[in-house]
């Protein structure tokens, strides 16, 4: 059985970009959010084995999501996907409980090993 | 990873805050403001936090204490007694000590002190030092990853850099991990290497990392030899230098433009590192000044006085050297006025003087000195008692019926003099006046005395502003070379047109007018017991050289006018007779010497 995923992104083209990659690595894509409130709600709905989150998002941001999705679930494997220079905030994350992160713009192998690691983890 | 960069930058910073420390306490002694009490728990917090981070647990664990005990008194849960002001006294000067003791080398707790929580002492402490790869990106989230995973095998001691820096962008993605624990390294290895972009990792014993006992240069003292010599060098090239351009000047036919062009540059460049070198050899005299008023505290105590020590002028800058040699003689100057010049506080009060005594160390700027004063509102120097004694001892003649302030000061900077007698509530073994003035000497400055009965004592120190080299004014006197400093040069006139007045002054001088200004004529050959020349002169006739010096002046009479320029200024022994009138030497460019004439002295 292929290994499910939840993807957490304001912007379709995000969406669609990690999606494309996801799935031609072989993972089904179960779940689309926009918002941090979308992101727990879906988390909880579908418990996928794994969540890509972004961190700026309306109606609660990436970070606290990850922090609830977090409580509810300790075992939870989210991978943040962040753009360049949020540093400070991607610590954040990782202390609110991400396992790994990104970087865009995405490179297809810098993803997959990213995926690899927080499965493995 | 190096540490020693930041121990540096620790010991800097923790003595500052030390220093501030100290003067908060102070502050808490004259008016318990639980304000101050926030100033030194702001202290030593951040003393614990950089302690924590370089890993220095004795400061650690006494400033965690320190701030303990501080807590409750800056919440005002806890009065601020007596007692408790003393426990913060303790408190800071064990502080302190711990520091210092880090600067050594001697980082861990020793096993004797009792602290709150103290770890184990390590006998398996490692260091994981990591280099992520060099495009990695958002290394500081990457080092977090890592330290996660170790800290899942491990106990984590510290880290290097601090974790705080590693979002910052100056972070580089080389960082160390010190810590505690049995894993094995080849477990450590890979799970660090499982974090990702890890370019480098590697597993060492702790011992081999340590730094070295540190010994952590202090921002302030600097090997004197060194720095003499540098400043020789660059003293010597100045005067190599004019030689030079004299020497191309003199040269006949028409002049090689290349060679005047680098000579016009190597000259601005050795003007402006002679600038530089002296410059850098200027500090305030706060480096100085800051170690007394906690000194003369706690020494008042010791004698059961009440005296506080204010500063003032201590942005004025002296030469780095005079700054380090000035320390020992200030400190005498002080316990002097604390053991003799002050009264106990109730005798002040019988007089009508506030029971608590004024002590001010001041520094200002003169022409060509730093004038450094040490004044006292105490009981004044008895000058009555101290005319006996020498008069018995016989420094001076019986004749004598006062003493002005300047023979005063000569009787008490006399060698032989001591004003113990039997036994005298003065006490007086003037301990340290021949010191300081013997040491003010050799400094090339002077020392002086005010004093008044009943009202207090002020010690002036007149010293050089910079050393090594001078501008000076070269005369020549019946057949020898003087240097005359020309910073105390006022001006240079005419001996024939000199306008000779009838009154002679206080030392029976004849006495000139020059520009209004009525001045002793110092005829240098007499006093240099050089031979008289004829009038008549190829030169063209002699010179009155104007100098001032301490608001007094005189009109040198010189034979002749050789040269105004820079000269290095090499000091006198002082046991050669004959140095009375000479503050220093020189040797000049054609190898001639010359004495530096003490302006001080002639005026």
């Amino acid at each position: 059985m292929s290994r499910t995923v939840l993807i957490c992104d304001d912007a379709i083209f995000m969406r669609t970009m990690v999606g494309d990659i996801l799935s031609q690595a072989g993972f089904e894509i179960v779940g689309e959010a926009e918002t941090g409130v979308q992101a727990v709600e879906q988390y909880k709905a579908l418990r996928p084995d794994l969540v890509t989150m972004d961190i700026v998002m309306p109606e609660m941001g990436g970070i606290d999501a990850v922090r609830e999705i977090t409580q509810h679930d300790p075992a939870a494997r989210i991978l943040m996907c962040s753009a360049m220079g949020q540093q400070a905030l991607v610590v954040e994350a990782i202390q609110a409980g991400a396992k790994d992160f990104v970087v865009k713009p995405f490179q297809p192998s810098r993803v997959l090993e990213a995926v690899n690691r927080v499965l493995a983890a | 990873m190096d540490t020693s960069r930041y121990a540096a930058l620790f010991f800097t910073e923790s003595r500052e805050h030390l220093a501030a420390m100290d003067t908060a306490l102070l502050a808490i002694e004259q008016d318990r403001q639980v304000a101050h009490v926030d100033t030194l728990f702001r202290g030593m917090h951040t003393i614990k936090g950089m302690a924590a981070a370089m890993a220095f647990e004795a400061v650690e664990q006494v400033a965690h204490a320190l701030e303990a005990r501080c807590d409750p008194l800056r919440r005002g849960e806890v009065p601020l007694t007596d007692q408790e002001i003393a426990a913060l006294f303790d408190g800071v000067d064990r502080l302190r000590a711990t520091v210092d003791a880090a600067a050594n080398g001697q980082t861990a707790l020793a096993p004797t002190v009792a602290a709150p929580s103290s770890p184990p002492s390590p006998t398996n402490r490692r260091v994981i030092e990591i280099r992520l790869v060099a495009d990695c990106p958002l290394p500081g989230v990457r080092a977090v990853l890592v330290l996660a995973r170790v800290r899942s095998l491990l106990t984590v001691r510290s880290t290097q850099p601090p974790e705080a820096t590693w979002a910052e962008e100056k972070f580089d993605g080389a960082f160390a991990i010190t810590v505690e624990g049995d894993a094995e390294e080849r477990v450590i290895v890979e799970s660090v290497r499982g974090a990702g972009d890890v370019a480098r990792v590697e597993v060492v014993d702790a011992r081999d990392r340590e730094a070295a006992p540190t010994q952590v240069a202090r921002t302030v003292r600097i090997d004197a030899s060194r720095l003499d010599a540098l400043l020789d060098l660059a003293g010597e090239l100045v005067i190599t230098r004019d030689r030079l351009v004299r020497a191309l000047e003199a040269v006949d036919g028409p002049p090689d433009r290349q060679v005047q062009r680098a000579t016009r540059e190597t000259a601005r460049l050795i003007s402006a590192l002679h600038t530089e070198v002296l410059e850098a050899r200027m500090l305030p005299v706060r480096e100085v000044f800051d170690r007394f008023p906690r000194l003369v505290r706690d020494t008042a105590r010791e004698l059961g006085k009440e005296v506080m020590l204010s500063t003032e002028g201590q942005e004025i800058a002296l030469d780095r050297s005079l700054l380090d040699a000035i320390g020992e003689p200030l400190l005498h100057l002080l316990r002097n006025a604390l053991d003799h010049g002050m009264e106990l506080p109730d005798d002040r009060e019988r007089v009508g003087k506030l029971r608590s005594g004024q002590l001010v160390l001041r520094a200002a700027r003169d022409r060509a000195s730093v004038v450094i004063q040490v004044q006292d509102d105490g009981r004044g120097i008895d000058r009555d008692a101290v005319r006996t004694r020498a008069a018995a001892q016989g420094l001076i003649p019986d004749s004598m019926t006062t003493l002005s302030d300047e023979a005063l000061l000569n009787v008490l900077a006399h060698p032989g003099f001591s004003m113990a007698t039997h036994v005298s509530t003065l006490s007086g073994r003037g301990v340290g006046v021949d010191v300081v003035n013997t040491r003010v000497r050799a400094l090339g400055g002077h020392l002086e005395l005010e004093t008044l009965a009943g009202a207090g004592t002020v010690f002036t120190l007149r010293l050089p502003v910079t050393l090594a080299i001078a501008r000076a004014v070269l005369v020549r006197v019946g057949t020898s070379l003087y240097a005359i400093p020309a910073a105390q040069v006022v001006e240079v006139v005419d001996a024939e047109q000199r306008d000779l007045s009838p009154s002679r002054d206080a030392m029976q001088r004849e006495t000139v007018t020059v520009r209004d200004h009525l001045m002793p004529l110092v005829d240098l050959a007499v006093l240099f017991d050089e031979e008289i020349l004829p009038a008549t002169d190829a030169d063209g006739g002699q010179y009155l050289a104007v100098v001032e010096s301490a608001g007094r002046r005189a009109a040198l009479l010189v034979d002749g006018l050789v040269a105004q320029q820079d000269i290095v200024v090499k000091g006198l022994d002082p046991v050669r007779g004959g140095s009375h009138w000479f503050s220093g030497a020189t040797i000049l460019g054609d190898g001639t010497p010359a004495l530096i004439v003490d302006v001080h002295r002639v005026v």
